[in-house]
């Protein structure tokens, strides 16, 4: 097959950036859309010019890393799959293909179709956690979850953090992402305890690091490679207007029994 | 419930102030859930054109006659539309700076006309607010409408309603304005429940068609009355 790249190239973070065309031929239609870039990037190689630099790590849709805007639609024209997962056999032979990076203030270019998307881990880090004290193993089954809450919580934690939703969304907002860890650790018994702070602690790092607000227009789940549903963000509104009650009570004050603190 | 040290609970007071995004637009949507409720009030009083002067002008003056509840509303419903602006211009300008370089290429696969367009039609609502209000409400912008009493000595609502849809210009300003208020209303009502975290497996698809359901009912009431005018179906 044959195609007509047009691929953002941008040195670095302060140059400018433009679009530059590749014809590419030779191309197997059982080729991954990476496996393509690979072979484009070879030949930049051989001929001496700097290759496309891309994100990708595991190549089977699991660690979130490619992150490429294929003619417009982030992760490209197959739904519920990432960019290494997407075929060649997907695109018309002849077709030019346009290739974008990510694009968001929050998400600043490191170099060509590489982003920095390290605002999603701070995130993480402002609440996207349990606090766990060491001791002993629990024993098997001590803590039940039912059905319904195991299976709606793995939905919401099969998100792999790749920030389409973000790229995706008119307003570059990260409400799917935030939504989908608030809700799988509220979920569970052992992320109830924080959840007052948590959902707060992450909505207000999502605000620190520029991040767009939700229009609940829906984009998002659309471009989700995981399908996580929207449903999680009306998880994450309740969660927030919980804790907004929660949140303000004053303490009970009661007198610590036999000089216990907590 | 957990127990919060100081600083968890400063910045959970912080957070609290409704300063950050999820907050303003939990204001903003009740705000704009009051105003919604007001559009489709007004819309049902107005219909009674249909039953003739004495019942418009009827409604009118029974309006008029309870001074401190018609004020105590119109306070309501300016505060309500001063803060649904405020915070939706705030969130707005917010959104826009999210994406300070925009895609070559972009293709929407869920994202409606009427969600992605809606600072727009907000303003455009705004516009025409505040023309109705000068136009209707006030007065000034048609020094030739008769300000009038009826026959009663009440206020002439049907003569000014009838007088204003005849002429092609109003006409065609309150069409605009009745179209930026249905694709407004369209996104606004159903959004509206994913904001407030109502959703369900069944009814979902309900609160989907709640939006344009709303937008269609009060935007066809409006326009019931414009065209019965301009179509010669209500004299003067
Ligand atoms: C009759 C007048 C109006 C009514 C009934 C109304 C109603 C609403 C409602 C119910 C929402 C949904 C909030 C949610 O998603 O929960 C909304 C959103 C919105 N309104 Fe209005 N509104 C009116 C006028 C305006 C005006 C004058 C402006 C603008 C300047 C405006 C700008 C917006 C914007 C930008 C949003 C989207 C907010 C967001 O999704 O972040 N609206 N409106
Ligand atoms: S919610 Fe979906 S699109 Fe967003 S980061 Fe997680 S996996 Fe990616
Ligand atoms: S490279 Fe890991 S998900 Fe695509």
């Amino acid at each position: 097959m044959k195609f007509t790249l047009r691929i953002w190239r941008q040195r670095g973070p302060n140059e400018r950036g433009g679009f530059v065309t590749y014809p590419v031929d030779d191309v197997s239609p059982d080729m991954s859309f990476l496996e393509m870039l690979d072979g484009l990037n070879q030949r930049l190689i051989v001929a001496g010019e700097e290759p496309v630099a891309f994100e990708h790590d595991c190549r089977e849709g699991i660690c979130g890393s490619c992150s490429l805007v294929i003619d417009g639609v982030p992760h490209g024209p197959e739904r519920g799959v990432t960019t290494c997962q997407l075929y060649m056999r997907r695109f018309a032979n002849g077709a030019t293909i346009t290739i974008e990076p990510w694009r968001a203030k929050a998400f600043p270019i490191i170099r060509d179709l590489v982003v920095d998307r390290r605002a999603l881990d701070r995130i993480m880090q402002a609440g996207g956690y349990i606090s766990v004290n060491t001791g002993g193993a629990v024993d098997g089954n001590t803590l039940l979850i039912g059905k319904e809450e195991a299976e709606t919580a793995m939905d919401a934690a099969s998100c792999i953090g790749c920030g389409a939703c973000v790229a995706a969304c008119k307003n570059a907002s990260a409400m799917l992402f935030v939504a989908a860890k608030v809700s799988h650790l509220a979920m569970l018994p052992q992320g109830k305890p924080e959840r007052t702070r948590r959902v707060m602690a992450m909505v207000r790092a999502m605000e620190r690091e520029g991040f767009g607000s939700c229009g609940n227009q829906y984009e998002c789940e659309a471009v989700c490679p995981k399908h996580v549903s929207v449903r999680f963000i009306a998880m994450l509104n309740r969660e927030y207007l919980r804790a907004s009650i929660m949140g303000t009570r004053i303490p009970a004050r009661s007198d610590a029994p036999h000089g216990e603190s907590y | 419930m957990a127990v919060v040290n100081g600083e968890e609970r400063e910045e959970m007071n912080r957070a609290n102030e409704f300063v950050d995004s999820v907050g303003s637009k939990l204001v903003a949507s009740l705000a704009g859930l009051g105003l919604a409720g007001f559009v489709i009030f007004h819309m049902l009083g107005n219909l009674q054109v249909f039953e003739g002067s004495d019942a418009i002008n009827g409604y009118a003056s029974f309006l008029h006659d309870m001074p401190i509840l018609l004020w105590t509303a119109r306070a309501g419903l300016l505060t309500a539309a001063a803060v649904h602006v405020g915070l939706t211009i705030r969130l707005a300008l917010r959104n826009r700076r999210g994406r300070p370089v925009p895609y070559a290429l972009r293709r929407y696969r869920a994202a409606s006309v009427a969600s992605r367009t809606m600072a727009l039609t907000g303003s455009l609502l705004l516009a025409f607010i505040i023309f109705h209000l000068l136009h209707l409400t006030v007065g000034v912008i048609d020094p030739s409408a008769p300000d009038g009493m009826d026959v009663q000595g009440r206020l002439d609502v049907y003569g000014k309603i009838v007088h204003a849809f005849r002429n092609p210009l109003y006409v065609g300003i309150y069409v605009a304005g009745q179209l930026a208020l249905g694709l407004h209303l369209s996104h606004a009502i159903s959004s509206a429940f994913q904001t407030w975290g109502i959703e369900h497996a069944a009814l979902d698809r309900l609160f989907k068609l709640a939006g344009p359901g709303v937008a269609l009912f009060v935007v066809l009431g409006n326009l019931a009355i414009i065209f019965a005018v301009f179509l010669g179906w209500l004299h003067p």
